[in-house]
């Protein structure tokens, strides 16, 4: 039986949904929806589920995962509920219910306490330089050393434990009781959706913005690949280098097209930005840019009197790497495509 | 230039010569006050000599309206002036009116006309007819509509080719290219603003496919086909002219969405609806009639067992707003809804599509006062500056208002609250 929460609606302000309440369930959304088929209809019924408070009717579906927001509902709802925005509230809702620590809801509603992390992590780089008496050579070591535990650490203690706890709330808590056999057979759609989003293609005239995010995809993991594990920061080999230049240009570049898209508001998804989708996506431009910079400047031999930009990219990845990665927007690549896994488990009954 | 102006008295000018202004027109005219009908259009009548049946009683509206029309037309106490327009209403004290009108020319001499339409057969221009919603053509020297009053022939000079062949066969002579406009300025004590609503324009929305799917017309295009004065004598469709039997209704379109810019109810799409599937239903026994609908509004004296009386007789209702139409090769149409009983996304094929219409303010009225200002209320219909007490009253002292200039109405609703403002307007006048 589910419990309704009569405050959810108040609760889910601030996530981001603040007219969903207007609604008069004509079905107009979900009609127009190109996602929408017979057997996963929404986002109305989402819209039923949050207007009630249910919330473990709203912690057991996938299908605000379904959707990729091409916000075609929001523009047709007759009573402007912005359907669409409550998909993408309760998809930032959804994170902060999937995580143990409790801190991606925290974030998410406070701005104030995402600043207060952020600077936490500046002090924390500036007090780690001081330490070791602002030695270039130390730090970068460290830097290059940190990236590959705090990836290692966030995966092992965040990550990995919150999408069990989403597989447990969609998979296992609604009684899907399913062989081993069905989750080895279904796992290409994990992989095909993480590297792919296939699914994003279904949008309505989305091809544009489906490409450009497949690139911004690929850039970003071929940076931190390149960053990581080809150590481009002090590699000799020519390929490595280039590679590295390209596509921290690649990631600057399409986040620059995205963060102006949200600017001028002209697309229905850039229209009601939050302040984790500005932290998230300026991060990610200021990535782009400093990994650039830093490389730039040690070909140049500028770096050494240069302390400062290493520095500011080394503040930059730790903050990426501690507070979005893990607890904001970023995991959003994980959760989609795991979603599209337990969807396809779910039905594969 | 500047035409010597006609210059006319009366007692009340009533603006717009639909039903509203018509019956306001009459009750002045009745108590003895001279009154002049400004009309913009060839023909009085309004909306309502257009359509099929009214609801909830089945009456045929024609054989309603037309006797009222003779009435008005015949009335010794009233003036009608036809395809007209007001440039401008100056209030210079009370009971101290000063109208500004334009006849425009129909370039046929209206006492002459025998409506033998002679000219219709002799012209050689057809272009779509705007008193049929489109349905047919019609030539460009024609009478408006067969109960249309007055019956008398036009000249639509825009379409016009000059070539003179309906000049010619005339019998009476009455053609005169040579008409000119005529310029008045009329002195009254009041005025009634009886200006309707208009239709909503469904080519608006895109995903309706009003424009591109040849099988989806307007309820009032709907109208016309079942009308006793309907062209083509039973129910075609307009791509293939096959009879239908899958038809379709799509409520709330351009209704209660803000999406479409109209937040509110139009208050009478669902029971035209209803009374357009039971007249289906008699004209095409074998046809099946499903109503898309969000909330079926059938509040008036009546109206809920006229509901009860459309379930009965077999009409599928179906609870889910139409998102999108699509068009089939065949000419046939997918809606695509959410079927909200169930909560499931739903496709259904129909062979034929009507987008119940909602009425949309005509804001024309604001612009014609001058010197005060006839304000709106924010949906941009009349306001009513005492809208419970007395409903006719606008911001002006003597400007009062009737039928669907204030909101959307139905008949019975338009035809009383014409009665109060041809009251309130008598007051005045003794005031």
């Amino acid at each position: 039986m589910s419990r309704l929460d009569t405050k959810f609606g108040k609760k889910l302000k601030k996530y981001g949904a603040t007219e969903f309440n207007r609604c008069y369930n004509c079905g107009t959304c979900t009609a127009v929806c190109s996602l929408t088929n017979s057997e996963d209809s929404f986002p109305r019924s989402m819209v039923r589920l949050s207007a009630a408070g249910d919330q473990n009717g709203i912690e057991s579906s996938l299908k605000p995962w379904l959707c990729y927001y091409c916000g075609e509902c929001s523009t047709s709802c007759p009573q402007t509920a912005n359907p669409g925005e409550l998909m993408m509230s309760l998809r930032r809702w959804l994170t902060g219910r999937y995580d143990w620590t409790g801190l991606s809801g925290l974030f998410y509603r406070s701005s104030l306490v995402t600043i207060i992390a952020m600077v936490l992590v500046f002090a924390g780089v500036i007090g780690y330089a001081a330490y070791e008496s602002f030695d270039m050579e130390r730090i970068m070591h460290t830097a290059h050393y940190f990236e590959m535990f705090a990836i290692m650490g966030v995966f092992a203690v965040i990550l990995l434990p919150n999408i069990v706890r989403m597989w447990y709330l969609t998979v296992i808590k609604p009684g899907y009781k399913l062989p081993v056999k069905v989750y080895a057979s279904s796992m290409s759609e994990l992989f095909i959706h993480m590297f792919t989003q296939k699914r994003a293609l279904g949008c309505d005239d989305n091809q544009a913005r489906w490409f450009a995010h497949l690139i911004l995809v690929i850039g970003y993991l071929t940076l931190l690949f390149t960053t990581v594990f080809l150590d481009w920061f002090s590699t000799e080999s020519m390929f490595v280098v280039v590679l590295g230049y390209v596509v921290s240009a690649i990631v600057f570049a399409v986040t620059f097209v995205f963060v102006l898209g949200r600017i001028k508001q002209k697309q229905e998804i850039a229209k009601h930005s939050r302040p984790s989708d500005w932290f998230f996506i300026i991060w990610l431009l200021l990535m782009g840019i400093t990994a650039f910079a830093v490389r730039l400047f040690i070909d140049l031999d500028l770096l050494a009197g240069n302390l400062w930009l290493f520095l500011f990219h080394f503040t930059i990845l730790a903050q990426w790497a501690l507070i979005i990665v893990p607890f904001g927007k970023w995991t959003h690549f994980l959760y989609r495509s795991f979603a599209m896994y337990f969807d396809k488990l779910q039905k594969s009954k | 230039m500047q035409t010597e102006r006609i210059k006319l008295t009366y007692d009340a000018l009533v603006i717009g010569g639909g039903i509203a202004g018509g019956e306001a027109a009459l009750n002045l005219a009745n108590n003895g006050y001279k009154v002049l009908v400004v009309e913009k259009s060839l023909s009085v009548g309004g909306k309502m000599i257009m359509l099929s049946k009214v609801f909830p009683t089945l009456d045929c509206s024609a054989c309603i309206t037309t006797p009222k029309v003779s009435e008005i037309s015949r009335h010794p106490n009233i003036k009608i002036f036809t395809e007209s327009d007001i440039e401008s209403i100056e209030k210079l004290g009370e009971h101290n009116f000063v109208a500004k009108v334009t006849r425009r020319p129909r370039y046929v001499v209206e006492e002459d006309c025998t409506a033998c339409q002679l000219c219709e057969e002799a012209c050689p221009v057809i272009v779509k007819d705007q008193f049929q919603y489109g349905l047919v053509g019609r030539k460009a020297a024609y009478i408006p509509f067969s109960i249309c009053s007055p019956k008398v022939a036009a000249i639509d000079i825009d379409n016009c080719t000059l070539c003179g062949a309906c000049e010619k066969v005339c019998p009476p002579g009455c053609i005169d290219f040579t008409m000119k406009a005529k310029q008045y300025e009329i002195s009254v004590k009041t005025a009634i603003v009886a200006t309707g609503f208009e239709l909503f324009d469904p080519s608006t929305v895109k995903r309706y496919s009003y424009q591109e799917g040849k099988n989806v017309i307007t309820s009032m295009q709907m109208e016309r086909l079942l009308a006793p004065t309907r062209p083509f004598h039973t129910i075609l469709r307009p791509s293939d002219g096959k009879v239908p039997d899958k038809i379709a209704y799509v409520l709330c379109a351009g209704s209660r969405d803000d999406s479409m810019g109209n937040p509110i109810c139009s208050q009478i799409c669902c029971m035209y609806s209803i009374k357009q599937a039971q007249l289906l239903m008699g004209a095409l026994p074998m046809a099946d009639i499903t109503i898309y609908y969000i909330d079926i509004r059938a509040f008036g004296k009546g109206y809920d067992e006229f509901y009860e009386q459309a379930v009965s007789m077999g009409v599928r209702l179906v609870k889910g707003k139409i998102g999108k139409i699509s068009e089939k090769e065949n000419g046939n149409l997918v809606l695509r809804y959410e079927d909200v009983s169930t909560g499931k996304l739903k496709e259904a094929e129909h062979d034929f599509v009507v987008l119940s219409v909602g009425a949309k303010p005509n804001e024309e009225p604001q612009s014609l006062f001058k010197t005060q200002k006839l304000e709106l209320d924010n949906l941009k219909y009349v306001k009513q500056s005492d809208p419970l007490l007395s409903p006719a009253k606008t911001t002006i002292e003597g400007v009062f208002v009737a039928g669907a200039a204030t909101g959307p109405k139905d008949i019975p609703d338009s035809i009383l609250s014409a009665g109060c403002a041809s009251t309130e307007a008598i007051s005045y006048l003794n005031s």
